[in-house]
């Protein structure tokens, strides 16, 4: 069973998400509400797959992406993004992102993308 | 849907969405005071949007939605561009409307209905106002978007005219043609991530449309045509595909090996990415220590919250009311009397502990801190005074201070109809206040702070005060004056206008008017047990006291016994209990019965005389005396005798009781532990009487 770790700083979001994963079969690691609790839980957790919101306080995607990066080159992040972000996706594959979903999204989307890591 | 059954999805939305906006009301109307925004504040309200957005497309609320997206777009504008020329006022009048909107919405959500409301006006007007906005800056957005646009071009490497896909023969050039499912959104950036992929594999790769980074309406066109990508490679077509194939989204795939790019491609002038070149970056360096700092506190708290439904707390509340009295029932059963049971009490100790513990976790639990309800007032000061024309500023002092859920439902009401008020008919125009020697700004003070188990909420203004003799004339009108106008205390006068039919203004205005009066206040605060006081000095300001209880559910009482009945008192307004000394009696010779204590003289309360109940004990020599006080006044009850302290879960006197007579001097009823019941004594009311 893979691990997930949702960052988001929309308890909605997170809530979304983690619906969607826990009724497919995915361990929930951990949920953080800005980039930087994100990053501190990726290092304590470890999870498989991280999905990791653009928007945040405190410390953005993006730069949680570089961070988590930092501590694990390997690590394997999905962006979640909403229409109009469209260059912050393409930096966040530039820096290593694996793929990303975009809000609003639906279950199917969701575990495509998932299943695909 | 009852509100227990609800989607949980749809809970969190409402509860989520409504945070963020009163977040977002709070932020604009500081900003507002302060004439500007701060980075941070637009950084912040941009983000508000952008997860209102988020949400509500999620939830298939598109009128919100596109709302929400129209305000991320201002807000996205102002943070980029910096405007300076911007009417502050009219922008912080849109965000405010388009919050309402919302907020009216969610509440029809919440009620269950539908979100039927049309935010296509409120939109315009967004709109409008970016492009207004957008002229005006015109100058320095010019320079922005010529910057933006360098950028990319310079890092472009034009692939036409080098030769190099052609020139080498020992690598095969191979045609992929991708097509994306439907509906799978950004296939610009799905395609950019393909391109990425190859990195490392491929030493050449131009593709087609060509300009997916800088263009983001070509998704249109591979959504359409396809993705087509030219790769020279030393990999096998195979390899190739299985890469391609791992493509999320993916719905068709296309692969041949050809000779030539082809014409058109070239002539379309393909790029090539730069894919080694340096990440877009602007905090990199940064970076490396803050990732650093951040693993030095992976140890630091953690914040676990939760949200819980109300009702389940109520029920929660209620449960433990019911277990206070159930173990009262245990330990205080009287088949127990007068036997001695050693194990028994030791065991029964643990319970009470136990109990009280839970007990004060439960009502820790309901405590909410006045913040919300007073922050909601600094919306109420901005929209009145801008209409009334008034300058006014709000100070709010105490906000951290804690009460019961269930109480601060009730005084939000009364706050605002006292706020209008205030704001209304306290705080005198501008030219009238410097006519005054005031300065021109008014101001209203809302304050909380903790008296004992009781909060008390204070609303102070430097206005005109109340006018007495208008308020001595309407009372005489209405008949509502129940003592001699000259004996009555200014204070006393002034507190004329909580009295039901009471109101000094013939015309109702907008605000305070909406026909009540304050007596409306008065009814709300005295349903949770509280006090409404007055006090007011002419064309210094008037000060408003809200006295109410931290808590409704369960106090501390002593019990006492008249007669064949028991009734409780908060223990908080007893001051001592005592027998009486003969001489200290003194019986006025109208039959008024008072009592010495210390050189004071207090009234007595013959409680058995009030509530007409049968006792032996009427000499004030064989029964005990509590003291009482509330308000600053004092008086002495005559009871029987005492039963001792304890808890008791407050129940209001049931309907059947209110409906059919009105009882003073009570505030409810409770159950004892040997399953009797209790009066509770209203204090406030007894020593009025």
């Amino acid at each position: 069973m893979k691990s997930v770790l949702i960052v988001d700083d929309a308890a909605f979001m997170r809530m979304a998400i983690k619906k969607i994963l826990e009724k497919n079969g995915y361990e929930i690691a951990g949920e953080a509400e800005n980039g930087e609790e994100g990053v501190r839980k990726y290092n304590e957790l470890r999870p498989d797959i991280v999905t990791l919101d653009i928007t945040m306080p405190e410390m953005d995607g993006l730069t949680a992406l570089k961070a988590i990066k930092t501590i694990d080159k390997n690590a394997k992040v999905i962006i979640v993004s909403a229409m109009g972000q469209e260059a912050f996706v393409r930096d966040a594959i530039m820096r290593g992102a694996q793929s990303f979903i975009v809000k609003p999204f639906t279950e199917e989307h969701v575990l495509k993308v998932l299943n695909s890591i | 849907m009852s509100k227990l059954t609800r989607d949980p999805m749809l809970e969190m939305f409402i509860f989520e969405t409504a945070q963020l906006l009163e977040q977002l009301e709070q932020i604009i109307i500081n900003s507002e005071k302060s004439k500007s925004y701060s980075t941070q504040n637009i950084n912040e309200i941009f983000r508000i949007m952008h997860t209102i957005k988020g949400s509500s497309a999620m939830m298939l609320y598109d009128d919100i939605s596109i709302l929400a997206h129209s305000m991320e777009d201002l807000f996205y504008f102002v943070r980029e561009k910096k405007p300076l020329a911007m009417d502050f006022s009219e922008l912080t009048d849109l965000i405010l409307d388009g919050a309402d909107f919302i907020k009216t919405e969610l509440s029809k959500i919440e009620g269950d209905g539908k979100a039927d409301g049309k935010s296509n006006e409120l939109i315009e007007n967004i709109k409008k106002f970016l492009s207004t906005l957008k002229e005006k800056n015109s100058l320095e957005d010019e320079v922005c978007i010529t910057k933006e646009k360098l950028l990319p071009i310079k890092e472009q490497k034009y692939y036409i005219g080098s030769g190099a896909l052609s020139g080498t023969p020992t690598k095969k050039i191979l045609k992929a043609t991708i097509y994306f499912e439907e509906g799978c959104q950004m296939e610009n950036v799905r395609a950019f991530s393909i391109i990425h992929n190859f990195k490392g594999i491929a030493d050449d790769i131009s593709y087609y449309p060509s300009d997916i980074i800088e263009n983001d309406e070509t998704e249109e066109v591979i959504r359409k045509d396809g993705f087509c990508i030219y790769l020279k490679t030393e990999y096998s077509a195979d390899t190739i595909r299985e890469i391609l194939m791992q493509t999320v989204f993916l719905r068709h795939l296309e692969l041949e090996e050809v000779d030539e790019v082809d014409e058109a491609i070239q002539r379309q002038k393909s790029k090539e990415i730069v894919l080694e070149g340096p990440l877009p970056s602007t905090v990199e360096e940064k970076m490396a220590e803050k990732v650093q700092t951040i693993e030095a506190q992976t140890h630091s708290l953690n914040q676990n919250i939760i949200s819980v439904n109300v009702s389940r707390l109520d029920k929660l509340m209620d449960l433990v009311g019911e277990m206070v009295i159930a173990e009262a029932m245990v330990v205080q059963n009287p088949d127990l009397k007068e036997l001695e049971l050693d194990n028994f009490d030791k065991a029964a100790r643990q319970l009470n502990k136990i109990t009280g513990e839970i007990q004060d976790i439960v009502m820790a639990i309901r405590m909410v801190p006045l913040s919300g309800t007073f922050h909601k007032m600094n919306r109420i000061v901005r929209d009145m005074s801008k209409k009334l024309n008034k300058e006014v500023e709000l100070t709010i002092i105490g906000e951290k201070i804690e009460v019961d859920k269930n109480i601060i439902e009730h005084i939000s009401d009364p706050l605002m109809h006292l706020m209008r008020n205030t704001l209304d008919h306290g705080i005198e125009t501008t030219e009238k206040r410097l006519a005054k020697g005031k300065t021109s700004i008014g101001t209203i003070i809302l304050e909380a702070k903790n008296v004992g188990s009781d909060v008390m909420i204070i609303i102070k203004d430097d206005g005109k005060g109340l006018d007495k003799e208008k308020i001595l004339k309407k009372a005489k009108e209405n008949g509502l004056l129940y003592k001699a106008e000259g004996d009555m205390t200014d204070k006393e006068i002034y507190n004329l206008i909580f009295l039901p039919g009471f109101s000094t203004k013939d015309s109702v205005t907008e605000y305070s008017g909406r026909g009540v009066g304050m007596d409306v206040v008065t009814r709300n605060i005295e349903t949770i047990g509280g006090t409404v006081s007055v006090d007011s000095f002419l064309d210094k300001g008037t000060i408003v006291t809200l006295k109410i209880p931290l808590t409704l559910a369960i106090i501390d009482g002593m019990n006492i016994k008249v007669g064949k009945s028991c009734y409780t008192i908060p223990t908080v307004s007893i001051k001592e209990s005592f027998r009486p000394l003969e001489r200290d009696i003194i019986v006025e010779p109208n039959g008024n019965e008072m009592i010495m204590v210390r050189g004071q003289c207090y009234p007595i309360l013959r409680l058995h005389e009030l509530y007409g109940v049968n006792t032996e004990i009427t000499g004030f020599m064989d029964g005990i005396f509590v003291m009482v006080e509330q308000d600053e006044k004092s008086l002495c009850i005559f009871a029987d005798e005492l039963l001792g302290q304890q808890q008791v879960v407050v129940k209001l006197l049931p309907n059947y009781i209110t409906n059919f007579k009105k009882i003073n001097g009570l505030a409810g009823c409770t159950l004892l532990g040997d399953g009797s019941i209790s009066l509770i004594l209203d204090i406030a009311g007894l020593v009025n009487i």
